[in-house]
C-alpha cells in the first residue's frame, strides 16, 4: 500500500506543478466542442429524445476525463525513457500492482477535473442531470480504464512517435466513434463494430443514461466491468515484466 | 556467512553475451570494486543483483538467501546509486528524497529526520528546495548518493559513482565512499578508474568482455606482478618488466639505450597482463 501512496506522491506532485495546464485544457477543450458541436448544430435539435446540448455534454465529460486519464501516459513515458526514474519504483521493496494502482488514482483525480469543470457548467446552465453514486461509479469504472490504458501504451511503446501515433490512429477515432457526438446507432452500419470494440462506447452510455436518469443497461455495465478488469490484468502483466 | 554470493552469472542480451557466467561474493562490511573497461559487464551484474534484470541465468543469495527480482525483504536491504543520474527534474532536492523515502516505507517524522541528516552528510542542506534540474553535476551526482542511502540500506551499489565529474569533485565523493566504509556498509562499486578502485576497495574483482579475469585485494593483485615496474620505451612501444624492488629494476634499467621509467606497479599492469589491453584507452 506504501508503494501507492508514493508513486501517487510524485505523480501529484508534478500535478501541482502544471495545474495551469490541466485546468486550462480542462476547460477550454469542452468549450470548444460545445461551440463548434452543441451550439453551433442548434439548441433546437433533438437527438435521441434529448436537445442536443444536454446530449452531449455527458459526451464531452467522457472524452475530457478520458483525455486527462489516459494523459497517464505521458507522465510514465517521462519517468521511464526520460528521467530513467522508474528503475527507483523497480528497486524498491514494493509490489508491481501498487505501481499500477498509484497511476491509476493519478489518472483518476486528473479525469476529476473536466468532470467537475463541466458538472459546474450543467448546474449553472440548469440542465438538470441527476447527478447519482451510479453516475460516479461508471465515471470512476470510466477512469480507471483509460488511466490503465495509458500506463500500458506508455510501458509497450517506447519511442514518442510511436505514442502519437497511437493518439492519432486509436484515441482520437475514439471520440468520435464512441456515442460521444451522436448515437452510435445512427451511424454507417460499417463502423458501428468500431464504435461496439471501443470501451469509450460503453462508458460514455453509462454516463449518460445516469445523468440523464434513464435506465442503465446492465448489459453495458458488465462490459465496461470486464474491460476495466482486462486492463489492470494487462496493466499488471506489463507491469511485472518491466527491466530497468 | 558472505553477504552477497553471487554464482554462474549468465546474461545475453540478444545475441551479445554480456555475462558469461561470472561468480563471486562479497562479505558483510567489505568494499569490493568491479574494475572493468566498457561493456565488460559491470552495470549489468548490478542490474541482476539489485533485481532490474529478471531473465538471466545463474543464482544470486544475499546472506544465503536466494535471490529474486521482486524479493521485497532483500530489496529493503539494498541502496542503489545508477550509473546515469536518475532524478526527478522537475521535482525539488526534498521532493526527490520524500518520494524516496515512501517508496522504501518511511513515512512523517521519521522520513523528515532522515532527509535533514543526508543531506547534510551530503552538505546540501540549503538547497533543500531547489528543483533538481537546477543543481551543478557534482551536486546531483551527490544527492542521487545522498538519495541511496536514505533508508539506511546496509548494502550499497555504488555504478561509477565518479564518472563524467572533475577531479576534485570525484576527491570529495572519494571521501564519502571511504566514510560508508567506516560505518560497516558492505558496498559494491564499480569503476573503469584504476586509482578509485586502489583507493576504495578491499577487494577488487577485474573483469573484461563478460568474464572475470582476476580477483583480489589491490595489494595481492598488483604484488603478484612485483612492486616496480621498468617501462622501457622501445620505437615499437613501451615494454614493461617488473622487479621485487626499486634497486633491482634501476639496476636493468643501465642495460638499456631507450629512455626508461621506473614507477610502482598498479592495476593497470594487472588488467594489461590478464587481457593483453589497457583499461582506459
Ligand atoms: N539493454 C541492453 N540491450 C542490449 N545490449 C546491452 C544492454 N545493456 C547492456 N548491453 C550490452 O552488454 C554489454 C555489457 O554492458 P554493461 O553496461 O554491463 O557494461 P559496463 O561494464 O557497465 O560498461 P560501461 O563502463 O560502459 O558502463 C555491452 O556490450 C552492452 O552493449
Ligand atoms: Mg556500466
Amino acid at each position: 500500500m506504501k508503494g501507492v501512496l508514493a508513486v501517487y506522491y510524485r505523480e501529484i506532485v508534478n500535478f501541482k506543478n502544471r495545474w495551469l495546464k490541466v485546468w486550462s485544457a480542462s476547460i477550454i477543450y469542452p468549450i470548444l466542442f460545445l461551440l463548434a458541436f452543441g451550439y453551433g448544430i442548434g439548441r433546437e435539435a433533438k437527438v435521441a429524445g434529448v436537445g442536443y446540448v444536454r446530449f452531449l455534454i455527458p459526451g464531452l465529460i467522457a472524452i475530457s476525463s478520458m483525455n486527462q486519464a489516459y494523459g497517464v501516459s505521458l507522465e510514465v513515458h517521462i519517468s521511464r525513457y526520460y528521467y530513467r526514474l522508474f528503475d527507483e519504483y523497480l528497486i524498491a521493496p514494493i509490489a508491481r500492482w501498487e505501481i499500477v494502482v498509484g497511476e491509476m488514482l493519478y489518472g483518476i483525480t486528473k479525469g476529476l477535473v473536466p468532470t467537475a469543470v463541466l458538472l459546474g457548467y450543467s448546474l449553472v446552465s440548469k440542465l438538470g442531470y441527476n447527478v447519482t453514486p451510479s453516475f460516479f461509479m461508471f465515471l470512476l469504472l470510466h477512469l480507471c480504464c483509460f488511466s490503465l490504458l495509458g500506463f500500458i501504451v506508455a510501458m509497450v511503446v517506447r519511442s514518442h512517435a510511436d505514442q502519437a501515433a497511437f493518439s492519432t490512429f486509436v484515441m482520437t477515432p475514439m471520440l468520435f466513434l464512441s456515442d460521444t457526438f451522436y448515437p452510435i446507432e445512427k451511424m454507417p452500419f460499417f463502423v458501428r463494430p468500431l464504435g461496439y470494440i471501443s470501451p469509450l462506447t460503453y462508458s460514455t452510455k453509462l454516463i449518460r443514461a445516469s445523468l440523464l436518469g434513464y435506465e442503465v443497461s446492465k448489459a453495458y455495465s458488465v462490459m465496461l466491468v470486464v474491460i476495466t478488469l482486462l486492463l489492470f490484468w494487462g496493466a499488471l502483466w506489463v507491469a511485472r515484466r518491466a527491466e530497468g | 556467512m558472505s553477504e552477497i554470493e553471487v554464482v554462474d552469472l549468465k546474461k545475453n542480451f540478444g545475441n551479445i553475451e554480456a555475462l558469461k557466467g561470472i561468480s563471486f561474493s562479497v562479505g558483510r562490511g567489505e568494499t569490493l570494486a568491479l574494475l572493468g573497461p566498457n561493456g565488460a559487464g559491470k552495470t549489468t551484474t548490478i542490474k541482476i543483483l539489485t533485481g532490474l534484470i529478471l531473465k538471466y541465468e545463474g543464482r544470486v543469495f544475499y546472506r544465503g538467501r536466494l535471490f529474486y527480482p521482486y524479493d521485497r525483504r532483500i530489496k529493503s536491504l539494498i541502496g542503489m546509486v545508477p550509473q546515469h543520474n536518475n532524478l526527478d527534474k522537475e521535482l525539488t532536492v526534498y521532493q526527490n528524497l520524500k518520494l524516496h523515502g515512501l517508496l522504501f516505507g518511511l513515512s512523517g517524522k521519521d522520513l523528515e529526520i532522515r532527509i535533514d541528516a543526508v543531506l547534510d552528510m551530503a552538505g546540501m542542506r540549503e538547497h533543500k528546495a531547489r528543483k533538481a534540474d537546477y543543481l551543478s553535476g557534482g551536486m546531483k551526482r551527490r544527492l542521487v548518493i545522498a538519495r541511496a542511502l536514505l533508508h539506511e540500506p546496509e548494502i550499497l551499489f555504488l555504478d561509477e559513482p565518479t564518472v563524467g565529474l572533475d577531479p576534485a569533485v570525484r576527491r570529495s565523493l572519494w571521501d564519502f565512499v571511504v566514510r560508508l566504509r567506516t560505518e560497516g556498509k558492505t558496498v559494491i562499486l564499480t569503476t573503469h578508474y584504476i586509482e578509485e578502485a586502489d583507493m576504495l576497495s578491499d577487494r577488487v574483482v577485474i573483469m573484461d568482455r563478460g568474464r572475470i579475469v582476476a580477483e583480489g585485494s589491490p595489494k595481492e593483485l598488483k604484488g603478484s606482478l612485483g612492486r616496480f615496474v621498468l617501462e622501457v620505451h622501445t620505437p615499437q612501444g613501451i615494454k614493461e618488466e617488473f622487479f621485487s624492488s626499486r634497486e633491482e629494476a634501476i639496476a636493468m634499467a643501465k642495460e638499456f639505450s631507450f629512455p626508461v621509467r621506473v614507477r610502482e606497479v598498479n592495476l593497470e599492469d594487472v588488467f594489461l597482463r590478464y587481457t593483453g589491453r589497457r583499461i582506459e584507452v
